[in-house]
């Protein structure tokens, strides 16, 4: 019983959050703010989704299935690639090297830094 | 002795490779090692000649292709002793004479070279005892004919005679393939002894008519009979030793040849006689007329050799035993003179600088023993008792003088008679006109007797002449085997001799002659009137009608193959839909006999993604990346597909493969614009639109015919489950079926797929050498680039995913045979884990550390997949048959072992090869194009300093992470 409201609850926190995610990936006026809707929706949505799966294996079928483990694992290995990829593009696309707010240092963003310049900052030879 | 046939059908081909070689050693030295291989296949002749004679066949049998009925089968009766003795013989004589002839300019070993290849074809079809075999024969000398005509290659006339002969001769050999597969389908054999047991079956079959047709095409041609009889004057630009081999005992004779091998069975019908003796009569008189009347010795002899075919192609088309007895007596007589009257044309043109009539005439006095020889070789060919033509001339007439032609007594033996006539006056003309008469002063050259070496060979010929006219029973015997092997049973009473008493074939002989004497008498007006009267030219018409075949061919192929794809697709979609509709309107279809099933809401989603990409793909097609997107969601879905209907390995190949292929692409877009131009008007966008929509639809509803459809036969899956275990000792039949039941299939194509890495390789470095190359660098790297092209985030998500990428690689490979998986989804997977490693490091970078070359892995591939293949003969069974068994190593279960696994581990290696090797081709592309090479793995690494730098650790440093 406690179980199946668990697992039912975790059903509804994840369908909710990907719900979220949805809605403010088409709703978000501005690209890099729609790059966090994903985000959410892929960590706590599916996240959400693994744990009641993970739940229901131990507790219903009765075996312990190591599924949800990995398919976590890649999650968490991927989306921070995918974003800051297309946070890259969006850059490129839209931003300028003076349009982006300063870095704090001599150097400006990574992705705007050409190979001689870093050469120069680094001082090594190619 | 039956093992000595193969042998002397080898010695001339292998005896082919010394005159390159020996060439370096001078020309005697060459002459001589050419004439060693050719004298000693004669020698074997001889060894087995005997035997033959006593009335024995040698058989000789080596199963080639037993399931093509293709057997190097060799079979040697009187009548390939016969052709084999001339070829060899003659050409020994060739060989001695060609010494002399060529000048110090020829290249001697590419004539001997040739020579001998034309010699061995000619030999392997005296020998055939399969018709498909004869048939590689006959097409071996239609090329090396040509080499040998065209062997002055400055001359145009050698090159365009050459050409015309092959024209011929191989549009004839097409013909005569059909024929020959035609009768072998009659005979139910394609083994010549078969065959010609089968005579009344093959001539009451009712594609008797068709099969005579078309191989008389090829022997016609071949022969140069009437109306084919053009090519051989104009092959005459060859070198005269050529001309003497190739017309006066070989390649003509071919024709010949097969006609008499396929006497038995073909001929005694109306139509082998109203066809063959009809063409071999025009041939005949055509032939001697036209002799007469020309100026060139080498074309007069043409001429009159195309007579002489012809009478002896008539008198095989007779169909009587006496007949074939003449002719084949006459082919004996007309290869001794005719070859002698060649070389002493060739010896003329060699001392006197001219072949031309007109300007020759009283070398009497000049080359007396060439006088000799020339003056005893044409009056045999005129037919002059005592020397060999009159007897076989004389038995000609004698049967012409039995032979009722379309219901007429006398047609026959009056058209015979007026050939003769004529072959009479142009024997005559070549003595008269260019011995005799007075001694001129305007020789364009100084003509004298050659040395012994050039008069050596035709004098030899002309004692046989003179012998075999004197002593007629000494030929007798040769005469008696060959005409039985011809006739195939009982010879007809006969004895050659000089004098049969008064018969009529003594006056029509008489006649001839005197007509003649007479015919050259007046011979000056009637050259006038030749010249004046209007003549077909066979060149011309040759030559209109192969410009206006190329033409036709050029605008045929032009316009189907211009090169643009949309063009052959457009073809291809029109050709099959139409063969379906037509199909379809044949037979019709039957009616459904399955139920639809319900639509379920899984496979319905995955439908709709698949249509809305596909349509997206073709609205958005011009921009490359998002097709690439496009592309790979319709491939996803494809792939989805394959895991619902439960086809696991065809998933995971398809994921795979999905994933390699659309990585690899994106690297490939780096080098092409973004968009793609619109090139085509809207109308002929319409057009295609329109064609797609017709072939997507005829697809569509085949599939939809054949899925309400059960199968018209039972399908194999049923044997594959059955035997997988069993036979290939795998559960996964899938792979089971890639590695064991279709084994050479699967090698096949890691060999294809492996050449095909190596053509991408090859190309690029070709283009990145030509004016491509250039282009890149002028191209420069795109201006819109990430500075850090290496992100750190990536770097080190692809280095941990390395090794679990590589177990799981390791993995699907182990599990292959028994569970989903093998060794193709292994090295996809294992492609995959290396192509990130690219992707993410740079292609420098991962390429520094790459210590095997993909070069390398292919060719293991393959030949660990050969050798695997191969073992299986060490065990006695076919290439490729698998075993399998059972091991026990101590720390490990008891596991499952296959030979198979190491035909797999083939394909691997190939797979990853492949892939990387095209990965390697796109990355010296980028370099070229001035990418950077980066020492460290990632732009930027929070470790390490602004500045001061660290030094770097050089190609082996990757751990510095």
């Amino acid at each position: 019983m406690i179980v199946d409201i668990l697992i039912s609850a975790f059903l509804v926190i994840s369908g909710i959050f990907g719900l979220v995610g949805s809605v403010g990936l088409i709703k978000l006026p501005h690209p890099m703010m729609r790059l966090h809707a994903p985000t959410k929706a892929t960590t706590l949505g599916v996240g959400g989704a693994l744990i009641a799966s993970l739940l229901y294996f131990y507790f219903v079928a009765g075996r312990f299935s190591y599924h949800e483990l990995m398919i976590t694992l890649f999650l968490f290995l991927t989306a921070p690639i995918t974003g800051n990829f297309i946070a890259k593009v969006h850059i490129h696309r839209h931003e300028t090297r003076d349009s982006l707010p300063s870095t704090g240092s001599e150097r400006p963003w990574a992705t705007f830094e050409s190979d001689e310049d870093r050469i120069r900052a680094e001082g090594h030879e190619l | 002795m039956d093992i000595l046939l193969p042998v002397i059908a080898a010695l001339p081909f292998l005896g082919a490779l010394l005159p390159g070689l020996m060439i370096r050693a001078g020309r005697a030295t060459c002459a001589s090692y050419t004439a060693l291989s050719s004298g000693l296949a004669f020698l074997l002749l001889l060894i087995c000649a005997p035997t033959v004679m006593q009335g024995e066949v040698l058989h000789f049998r080596l199963d080639w292709l037993p399931a093509l009925g293709l057997n190097v089968t060799f079979m040697l009766d009187g009548l390939g002793l016969l052709f084999a003795g001339l070829i060899i013989g003659i050409g020994l004589l060739i060989i001695l004479y060609a010494r002399y002839y060529l000048s110090h300019d020829d290249p001697m070993g590419q004539f001997y070279t040739y020579l001998l290849l034309f010699q061995g074809a000619m030999v392997g079809i005296v020998l055939s005892d399969n018709i498909l075999l004869l048939l590689v024969f006959w097409e071996l000398t239609s090329l090396s004919s040509f080499l040998l005509i065209g062997y002055w290659t400055h001359l145009p006339e050698g090159r365009q005679g050459a050409r015309m002969a092959l024209t011929v001769t191989g549009l004839g050999g097409l013909a005569m393939i059909a024929g020959m597969l035609i009768l072998g389908n009659i005979a139910g054999s394609y083994d010549i002894s078969v065959i010609l047991t089968q005579g009344e079956a093959i001539r009451d079959s009712e594609m008797y008519v068709p099969a005579l047709l078309l191989i008389l095409l090829g022997a016609f041609t071949k022969s140069a009979q009437f109306p084919f009889h053009f090519w051989l004057p104009h092959a005459m630009a060859a070198p005269t030793p050529v001309s003497a081999y190739l017309h006066s005992a070989t390649m003509v004779k071919a024709g010949l040849f097969l006609m008499a091998r396929l006497w038995p069975v073909l001929s005694g019908t109306p139509e082998w006689f109203y066809i063959v003796a009809t063409t071999g009569l025009v041939t005949m008189i055509i032939g001697a007329v036209i002799a007469l009347f020309k100026d060139d010795l080498k074309a007069l002899l043409a001429f009159s050799t195309v007579s002489h075919l012809g009478l002896i192609t008539m008198l095989l088309g007779f169909g009587t035993k006496m007949a074939a007895v003449a002719a084949v007596f006459h082919i004996i007589n007309h290869a001794t003179f005719k070859a002698a009257l060649f070389m002493t044309a060739g010896i003329i043109d060699h001392e006197a600088h001219s072949r031309d009539i007109k300007r020759l005439g009283g070398l009497r006095r000049l080359m007396p023993v060439t006088f000799v020889i020339a003056t005893v070789a044409s009056l045999s060919m005129a037919g002059i008792p005592l020397l060999n033509g009159f007897l076989s001339k004389e038995m000609m007439l004698e049967e012409a003088v039995h032979t009722v032609w379309m219901g007429s007594y006398y047609m026959m033996p009056a058209l015979a008679t007026l050939g003769a006539l004529f072959s009479v006056a142009y024997s005559f003309r070549y003595i008269v006109h260019v011995f005799l008469g007075p001694v001129r002063d305007d020789y364009p050259g100084h003509p004298h007797d050659p040395g012994f070496g050039m008069w050596a060979a035709p004098a030899l010929l002309v004692v046989a002449v003179v012998a075999i006219g004197v002593a007629p029973f000494l030929a007798e015997p040769l005469v008696r085997t060959t005409a039985h092997a011809v006739i195939g049973g009982e010879l007809p009473e006969f004895h050659l001799k000089i004098w049969h008493g008064v018969t009529p074939a003594l006056f029509l002989s008489g006649t001839a002659v005197i007509g003649g004497a007479v015919l050259l008498a007046a011979h000056a007006p009637l050259m006038r009137g030749w010249l004046a009267a209007p003549r077909p030219e066979a060149k011309v018409m040759f030559d209109a009608t192969a410009r206006g075949a190329t033409r036709l061919s050029g605008w045929l192929s032009d316009s189907m193959h211009n090169g643009s794809l949309t063009r052959f697709a457009a073809i291809f979609t029109i050709t099959v839909v139409a063969a379906g509709l037509w199909a379809w309107g044949g037979a019709g279809i039957g009616a459904p006999e399955r139920t639809m099933l319900p639509i379920r809401a899984l496979p319905a989603v995955g439908w709709l993604v698949l249509i809305v990409s596909t349509g997206c793909l073709i609205a958005f097609h011009r921009n490359r990346l998002l097709a690439l997107v496009l592309l790979a969601g319709v491939g996803l879905s494809v792939s989805m597909a394959f895991v619902y209907l439960s086809a696991p390995d065809l998933a995971l190949t398809q994921i795979s493969v999905e994933v390699v292929t659309i990585i690899l692409l994106l690297l490939a877009l780096n080098f092409l614009p973004k968009t793609t131009p619109i090139e085509s008007s809207t109308m002929r966008r319409l057009r295609d639109a329109a064609l797609a929509i017709v072939g997507g639809v005829a697809v569509s509803a085949l599939t939809y015919a054949i899925l309400i459809r059960d199968f018209a036969f039972d399908s194999i899956s049923a044997f594959h489950l059955a035997n997988s275990y069993k036979g290939g000792g795998g559960h996964n039949v899938v792979n089971v079926i890639l590695v064991d039941f279709r084994g050479f299939d699967t090698y096949g194509e890691i060999t294809v797929l492996g050449i095909a890495a190596l053509v991408i390789f090859a190309l690029t470095d070709t283009v990145l050498r030509g004016p491509g190359g250039r282009w890149l660098v002028r191209w420069g790297a795109g201006t819109d680039e990430a500075g850090d092209r290496h992100p750190l985030m990536m770097v080190v998500a692809t280095r941990v995913m390395m090794p679990i990428a590589l177990l799981v690689g390791v993995y699907i490979f182990l599990r292959g045979h028994n569970e989903p998986g093998g060794g193709f989804i292994a090295g996809l997977v294992v492609a995959i884990a290396l192509l990130m490693q690219y992707m993410a490091s740079g292609f420098a970078w991962a390429e520094a550390r790459q210590r095997t070359p993909y070069h390398a892995l292919i060719a293991a591939g393959v030949l660990i997949a050969s050798l695997t293949g191969v073992g299986a003969w060490l065990a006695g069974r076919p290439f490729l048959t698998s075993d399998y068994g059972y091991i026990t190593l101590p720390p490990l279960e008891k596991f499952e072992w296959a030979t198979a696994m190491g035909f797999d581990l083939g394909v691997f290696l190939t797979v990853v090869g492949a892939v990387m090797l095209a990965l390697n081709s796109l990355s010296s592309m980028a370099r070229r194009r001035g990418e950077t090479i980066n020492i460290y793995p990632m732009d930027i690494n929070p470790e390490r300093p602004d500045s001061p730098p660290p030094p770097p650790t050089g190609p082996g440093g990757e751990k510095e992470t």
